[in-house]
């Protein structure tokens, strides 16, 4: 299954864009509200607004932290456990940031099957296919 | 969207490995609670009270044929699931925007 993978390249350097990932107040600002520390193994949340199927807390754990370049959290929340990645790479416009969310194993179990099934299949045949091509692979 | 009580969340319902692998199995074909029993190992007790969570859900249908209740995986339903994934990734899009907006107000 493919995981969830963005990019941006932002025209800052590699500390300021780092500084915006491992400051509590500043990881607030863009992300959610979270009680951070950059610390390997510190447990932590982050909370916002419940919705369906998630009811707003995301339990996170520092699961890496390499200065000023990778940072791996846990992330649970919403029935799922998985982990989300940034790594920053210096380039000439500034920093790369590529972002990944791996570890939707608890889906996988169930989504292909449905591609596979019958009888319903127009139903989802517009939507679930873009879904499915970023899962699989 | 609104909020789902808890006990009708289908996230919650396929939160749990055994009630997955029983959903797998229904996709597969109808099944009774002695079938879900000897597919996943779980006591039929578990098995039962799975399937109230499912049912609750709307992830799960139950018709009776005899003495026996039978039951499907509404297949439909679990498009919310994928959808959910798709939210999910449009979420991180927004994110790490916000994020190039707030270096570029000079937040230090």
């Amino acid at each position: 299954m493919r995981d969830i993978v963005l990019s941006r390249v932002y025209p800052h350097p590699r500390a300021r864009v780092w500084t915006c990932l491992t400051d509590a107040d500043l990881l607030a600002a863009w992300l959610m509200p979270n009680d951070f520390r950059p610390e390997a193994g510190h447990a932590f949340t982050f909370r916002t607004t419940p919705a369906p199927g998630f009811d707003g807390i995301v339990r996170a754990r520092v699961e890496e932290i390499v200065p000023p370049e990778r940072l791996v959290i846990g992330w649970a929340g919403g029935g799922l456990d998985t982990r989300v990645t940034f790594v920053l790479t210096e380039v000439e416009e500034g920093t790369r940031l590529d972002f990944r969310q791996s570890g939707f194993r608890g889906l996988r179990a169930i989504i292909p099957r449905i591609a596979l099934g019958s009888g319903w299949r127009g139903l989802l045949a517009r939507k679930l296919p873009d879904v499915l091509s970023r899962m699989e692979g | 969207m609104g909020y789902v009580a808890e006990d009708q969340d289908p996230f919650r319902a396929i939160a749990d490995p055994g009630r997955r692998q029983m959903l797998d199995a229904m996709l597969d074909a109808e099944r009774s609670v002695g079938e879900l029993v000897g597919i996943v190992g779980l006591s039929q007790a578990t098995v039962s009270q799975h399937l109230k969570v499912l049912r609750l859900a709307g992830l799960v249908a139950e018709r009776r044929e005899g003495r026996q209740r039978i039951y499907t995986a509404r297949a439909a339903e679990l498009r919310v699931v994928a959808d959910w994934v798709a939210q999910y990734e449009a979420f991180w899009s927004d994110r790490l925007d916000r994020l190039g907006d707030l270096l570029d107000r000079g937040v230090q």
